[in-house]
């Protein structure tokens, strides 16, 4: 299905793509930004034809009908859109002839290859890590057709924050704080596998069902008390994890081309492969040792080792949460997300006159990644000792909170006591952490 | 002359039909923040069914989006069939042929209306649905026009107000009303296509218009205090409606923002550090649909006051235009309106 020397063109007539004699791939990128609309034509010469119904009202008629055509041909035409960011950052251009034309050739080929956002597809020489009965069902307007089966499910709670394209440049974006994600990047925050791999579903699912506290990341648990929308969380993760795939193949794409412009069919599968196989074998999450429960005398002792291991070297847990957790340590960072287009393209993020060069091409404003006031109790990645256990051991991807290194408790790594003295301490100050929760939002929401 | 004819009939008909209006916005609404609009592929008709037709416990019992969008049309359909009997009752009981002209007009309203959702789901656009959220409460401020129209108060106002302060504020709530629904309608209804930047200026817009509404309301309820309006209580009944409507919408308001993205200064507290949206929650839909349905009611006061006002201030304006006219005749030598007998 995915031969583009069959084909002549790679989104309609208006996207012409052809290949070299060497196999590679070009694409007309000054089609791939700005697309001719279609307008239903309506002939105005039937404007002069005496008919029985009157001039001004014929002719009223036919406005109404242009504009509606225009609507319709204007407003329901979603597309993805081209990363441009990413190219202007790999580049490290503001060229915008440049960027278009790297980014809109990588764009071309990441939607030969997974179709677009009201009929999406999976390539046959990838391994199946999404089911695209549900992504399809997630994909497109939203609505339900005569089999009744709800579809656009992403247009209905996503696409608000998370844009169409999954780049967290969603209408809503520039304010909300945190941004929303982009998922483009293929990295997610709090999930059971370790740093640089990708979560598994399970997480995914998790982060639907229990939201995001202090965040714009809604629950949707109230989804799970209706029939008819039970299965949603699954699906929407599954389109998740599509649109996940599809930017990282085309981000790793925009960084081929930079290198080489010419791309052979082979290496763009290898490179769509290399991504699609990233998310195989993340089912089973990492072994995390579950936290003893102390009480008394005990819990107090092992609390303050905790503490003291909070303002050590060993751990520096102070030099970003504080002296008092309070999240005003000296040390303050940017999220990967925001370095990728700033610090990596030789940006200061901090200097308003240079990241603004990167707006034209969706840049949002660089906010910094407060460290979290743990008095607070907003632990977005949950409150239960297990979750405090596995941000401490397994870190938060694409966030400055690294991941402890666990051993033999030498200067380097921390014993497993270690580790429950650290978990112990954060839950005391905490005061919202809780033994489990693995159902307390659904409880918590099904209530209201 | 038309004192004395007040139809009681007319009356309780325009009130039953703007009563009417009033959940079907509601019923809106709950649509456009369940994201249901499609949920029926076809109209007029309900999956192939009648709309009247319709097998009632799959639609009770079926999806809640099939509920709410079969409900929404259904409302309507009834809607519009009362709306055809406000007509014959007009044509049968009232003297005042511009009102008969009204009732054609609302009718006409209210079937445009249904067409314009109609086409939404036909063309599966939204941009007109967001046009069909923005003319549905200006039906339901027409309906409740024709209810104004026809009460006591408009038969009974005494018309010795000299216009001032309090016209220029009930015009101008009148207009931002209406301006301030159009930005929250496209607030609803935003784009997948829509640039954060564009978004922004909504919302900023969106909070410059609230400010204003604000001001224009407490600004209208120090004018109908002061000596000028003293005598004309009936003005405070909708100014402190507006008064009350006010606090209800901004705090609905700060809510809808709330329950749909969250504070963005949550580290103030425990409380808003830990609080979590509920996506399609039930209180959450209450409270965003609460605001729109309250947005429709800020403009249905502001029509009330200046109804009010320009009933009181109307036969003034005519005689001052009237006596104007008159000493431009007198010096130009040429009979006036007075002359003519039109006063």
């Amino acid at each position: 299905m995915f031969l583009l020397a069959e084909e002549n063109h790679c989104l309609g007539p208006a996207l012409p793509v052809a290949r070299s004699e060497n196999g590679a791939f070009h694409c007309s990128t000054q089609f791939l930004v700005t697309k001719p609309r279609s307008v239903v034509p309506v002939k105005l010469s039937n404007l002069t034809v005496k008919t029985a119904i009157s001039m001004p009202f014929r002719q009223w008629i036919n406005l109404v009908w242009i504009g509606l055509s225009c609507l319709h041909a204007g407003c329901s035409k979603i597309e993805f859109l081209p990363n441009r960011l990413a190219a202007a950052a790999t580049l490290q251009s503001t060229d915008e002839m440049q960027v278009d034309k790297v980014a809109g050739e990588a764009y071309a080929i990441a939607t030969t290859l997974f179709g677009t956002p009201d009929e999406p597809s999976w390539p046959t020489e990838l391994p199946n890590v999404v089911d695209m009965a549900e992504v399809s069902r997630s994909a497109g307007p939203v609505g339900r057709a005569y089999d009744k089966i709800e579809r656009g499910l992403y247009r209905k709670h996503c696409v608000q924050c998370h844009g169409i394209t999954g780049d967290g440049a969603g209408a809503a974006a520039s304010l909300l704080a945190p941004y929303p994600r982009d998922f483009r990047r293929g990295t997610f925050k709090f999930k059971s596998t370790s740093i640089g791999t990708k979560p598994n579903k399970a997480d995914l699912v998790r982060i639907l069902e229990r939201g995001i506290p202090g965040s714009s990341m809604p629950s949707f648990a109230p989804l799970r008390n209706r029939v008819e929308f039970e299965n949603d969380i699954e699906a929407l993760v599954e389109y998740v994890v599509y649109l996940s795939i599809r930017g990282e193949v085309e981000r790793r794409l925009i960084q081929a081309l930079v290198e080489n412009e010419n791309l052979e069919q082979s290496e763009v599968l290898s490179i769509a492969r290399r991504v699609a196989e990233s998310w195989q074998g993340t089912g089973d999450p990492l072994s995390i040792p579950i936290v003893p429960n102390l009480e008394g005398e005990a819990l107090a002792q092992s609390v303050e080792r905790g503490k003291q291991l909070f303002k050590s070297e060993k751990t520096a847990c102070n030099k970003c949460h504080g002296e008092d957790a309070r999240g005003d340590g000296v040390s303050q960072d940017y999220d990967e997300w925001t370095k990728d287009w700033t610090i990596r393209a030789g940006i200061d993020p901090a200097n308003r006159s240079e990241w603004k060069a990167m707006k034209p091409f969706g840049a949002l404003k660089p906010v910094v990644n407060r460290s979290r006031n743990l008095h607070l109790g907003a632990l977005r990645g949950g409150a239960s000792v297990e979750d405090i256990t596995k941000r401490i051991a397994l870190g938060i991807d694409g966030a400055p909170m690294p991941a402890a290194a666990l051993g033999d408790g030498s200067s380097h790594s921390l014993h497993s006591e270690e580790l429950f003295d650290l978990v112990r301490y954060v839950a005391s100050i905490t005061r919202v952490a809780r033994p489990h929760d693995t159902s307390d939002s659904e409880a918590q929401h099904g209530t209201r | 002359m038309e004192r004395g004819d007040r139809s009681l009939a007319v009356y309780r008909w325009s009130l039953l039909v703007a009563l009417l209006t009033f959940p079907l916005i509601w019923l809106g609404g709950l649509v456009t923040t369940h994201d249901a609009g499609m949920a029926v592929p076809d109209w007029p008709g309900t999956f192939g069914y009648n709309l009247f037709l319709y097998p009632w416990s799959a639609w009770l019992y079926g999806p809640f989006d099939l509920l709410v969008e079969h409900g929404h049309r259904q409302l309507a359909a009834i809607l519009g069939f009362f709306a055809i009997l406000l007509v014959w009752v007009c044509h049968r009981y009232e003297a005042r042929a511009w009102v008969r002209r009204c009732s054609w007009l609302l009718l006409l309203a209210i079937i445009s209306q249904g067409i314009l959702g109609g086409i939404r789901v036909l063309l599966d656009a939204r941009i007109v649905a967001l046009i069909h959220g923005i003319c549905g409460p200006l039906v339901f401020a027409g309906a409740s026009w024709m209810v104004m129209i026809n009460s006591v108060d408009w038969y009974s106002a005494s018309r010795e107000l000299r216009p001032g302060g309090l016209r220029w504020v009930a015009r101008g709530l009148l207009l931002l009303t209406i301006a301030q629904l159009a930005l929250g309608a496209h607030l609803r209804h935003a784009l997948p296509t829509w640039k954060p930047s564009l978004f922004t200026a909504f919302v900023h817009t969106h909070l410059l218009l609230a400010f204003l509404i604000t001001f224009l309301v407490f600004a209208g309820l120090f004018i109908v205090y002061r000596r000028l309006y003293r005598p004309h209580e009936a003005l405070r009944s909708p100014i402190w409606c507006l008064v009350c409507l006010v606090f209800v919408q901004v705090t609905l308001g700060l809510g809808t923002w709330v329950a749909n993205y969250g504070l963005p200064w949550q580290e103030v507290n425990e409380f808003l550090a830990n609080y979590t949206i509920a996506g399609r929650g039930f209180w959450e839909s209450m409270i965003i649909n609460g605001h729109q349905a309250t947005g429709s009611l800020l403009i249905v006061c502001s029509l009330w006051l200046l109804c009010r006002v320009e009933r009181r201030s109307l036969a003034d304006r005519f005689v001052r235009r009237a006596s104007s006219l008159e000493l431009s005749d007198a010096r130009t030598g040429q009979p006036g309106i007075a002359g003519t007998g039109s006063s």
